[in-house]
């Protein structure tokens, strides 16, 4: 086995970084919602490739600037969270059943669009996907970078909004005792929709960010799955920041595996860091 | 002020309260004993918002609570010290003492209502940036009865608050509920220490198998033979009031 060159292994190690945020942004909701409603949302995947074929279809077909379609699918994919969580709530769904319940909506979401726009390869075409510039003996490609600021803007945006708004502080108190923040004031029922609602519409940012940078096709939803629970565990439940820098370490470990090894080799990288933080933190769920 | 008319509540299909009717006055202290399983926490968090009611009515100077939100008792002026105190333990005890203040009406003071806090417990000053479950039970509790002060309650509830703390911090503990009281608050106090309890207490009732089975003043209830032994403590010293 020949090393590769230094320049190829710090290109790897960009693009595992790119890739990286994306498992962080797609991690972000899922962590938040898992770690502050109790509520496993494995529609989170579905939803994000809904958000992604609705981003390619108006980009596509409408002719609109990929990052202009946010303007449609945050507020509606927002709404979107909002009915689903109103209903889990409604018919009082465990965080078990939540489970099953978004495993059988994520199908639901997976026939939608194969009805729409077949099980065909899709890929957007747009100005953002050849450009890309150089530093030094790197390339950047500006879809991916792109998304890298979107997964750190937001992230640190909601580590701040937990950490220093009352909103923030009454969804996390809500979380480790939801009776007693009851009884100082917070409305626990119109504080999950909103938290569901925001999950739902970091969904659709990182729905925007995979149309930008991968092939579409319905089947890819379940691919996403694996790596990114690793992202969420490892970074920690209810963690804004977490998922980021956990995503950003597989990643990173994946695209050196790739490069150092075989290709064969990214699935192995992210699974065995789950089954590691499974085997190593027992307390954690 | 408080006016508890009937009140009934439970768990399941399980009554835990039938029909209590209490009162409390403005700028009272009244507490409320009763053996283990007896319904004192679920009368007090009932109070709170924080178990369902069942039948009944809950009023405070005039308005009736019954039928609101849990989350809006705090708004009409009723503050919470939990059994087990039930602090949010992965937060930091300022935090917790922010989410005291986080109905609007206590926001505008939550600067002053924390310097308030920081007085009556000089301790909390040097632990705001802790992690409220790494807090011993005494300091947990300053915490607990803090977080709920700030919420600048006109009504204090609180179920135990001596639970599993030693001795010398019982009297502390004590002294600072008897002081927020000549402040002007109202407490509604639970407590198995009975003695100590009938001693800083205005009235008392008596409650056994979720209803009242005796109420008066403290020292007309130490004085009764009959209860002395079926509640207060078989054989124990009458609390330290002249007869
Ligand atoms: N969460 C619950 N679920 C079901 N039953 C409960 C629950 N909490 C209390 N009970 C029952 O309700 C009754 C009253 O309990 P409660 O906790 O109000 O008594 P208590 O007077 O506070 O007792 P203690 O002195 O032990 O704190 C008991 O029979 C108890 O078993
Ligand atoms: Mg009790």
């Amino acid at each position: 086995m020949t090393l590769p060159s230094a320049t190829l292994l710090a290109q790897s190690a960009l693009s595992g970084l790119f890739i990286g945020a994306l498992y962080g942004l797609l991690g972000l909701g899922l962590g938040l919602s898992w770690g502050l409603l109790h509520l496993i949302n494995l529609a989170h995947f579905a939803f994000a490739f809904l958000a992604a074929y609705v981003c390619y279809q108006l980009a596509t077909v409408g002719g609109v600037d990929p990052f202009l379609t946010l303007a449609i699918i945050v507020p509606s994919f927002f709404a979107l969270g909002v009915v689903v969580q109103w209903l889990l709530a409604r018919f009082e769904v465990s965080p078990l059943n939540s489970l099953l319940a978004t495993f059988g909506l994520t199908a639901i979401v997976e026939a939608t669009i194969q009805h729409f726009w077949t099980a065909d390869f899709r890929k957007l075409d747009s100005a953002y996907a050849q450009m890309k510039f150089r530093v030094g003996e790197l390339f950047v490609p500006v879809p991916e970078l792109l998304t890298f600021l979107l997964a750190v803007g937001l992230s640190l945006a909601i580590w701040a909004v937990m950490r220093y708004t009352d909103t923030g502080r009454a969804l996390r108190a809500a979380a480790e005792d939801g009776p007693i923040a009851e009884a100082f004031g917070v409305n626990r029922r119109a504080h999950s929709l909103l938290l569901a609602g925001v999950c739902a519409a970091l969904a659709g940012v990182a729905g925007v960010c995979l149309a930008l940078s991968f092939t579409l096709t319905p089947a890819q939803i379940y691919g996403w799955v694996g790596v990114v629970f690793a992202a969420v565990m490892l970074g920690g439940l209810g963690s804004a920041l977490g998922p980021l820098a956990a995503g950003i370490i597989i990643g990173v470990s994946e695209a050196l595996a790739m490069a150092v090894a075989s290709p064969s080799w990214a699935p192995i990288v992210s699974f065995t860091l789950l089954i590691a933080i499974l085997l190593l933190r027992p307390g954690k769920p | 002020m408080l006016e508890v008319a009937d009140l009934s509540s439970g768990y399941g299909a399980a009554p835990a309260l039938w029909g209590v009717s209490l009162a409390i006055g403005d700028g009272e202290l009244v507490c409320v004993v009763g053996p283990n399983g007896a319904g004192k926490t679920t009368l007090i968090n009932t109070v709170a918002g924080v178990n369902p009611i069942r039948g009944g009515t809950i009023a405070l100077d005039g308005r009736d609570l019954t039928h609101l939100p849990p989350h809006r008792f705090c708004d009409e002026g009723i503050a919470l010290v939990p059994e087990g105190r039930r602090l949010f333990v992965g937060m930091t005890v300022r935090e917790n003492l922010e989410i005291g203040s986080y109905r609007r009406g206590a926001r505008a003071a939550r600067a002053r209502s924390l310097e308030q806090v920081c007085a009556l417990f000089p301790v909390v000053r040097d632990l705001l940036d802790r992690t409220a479950g790494t807090l011993s039970g005494g300091q947990q509790q300053m915490v607990a009865i803090g977080r709920a002060l700030m919420a600048r309650p006109r009504l204090l509830l609180l179920d135990e608050p001596s639970l599993g703390l030693a001795p010398l911090i019982v009297v502390a503990m004590f002294d600072a509920i008897r002081e927020i009281n000549e402040s002007g608050t109202a407490v509604l106090l639970v407590e198995q220490n009975v003695a100590m309890a009938l001693d800083i207490a205005h009235r008392a009732y008596v409650l056994d198998e979720g209803r009242v089975v005796a109420q008066g003043s403290p020292r007309a209830l130490a004085a009764e033979p009959a209860l002395r032994r079926a509640y207060l403590g078989v054989g124990a010293e009458p609390p330290s009031v002249p007869p």
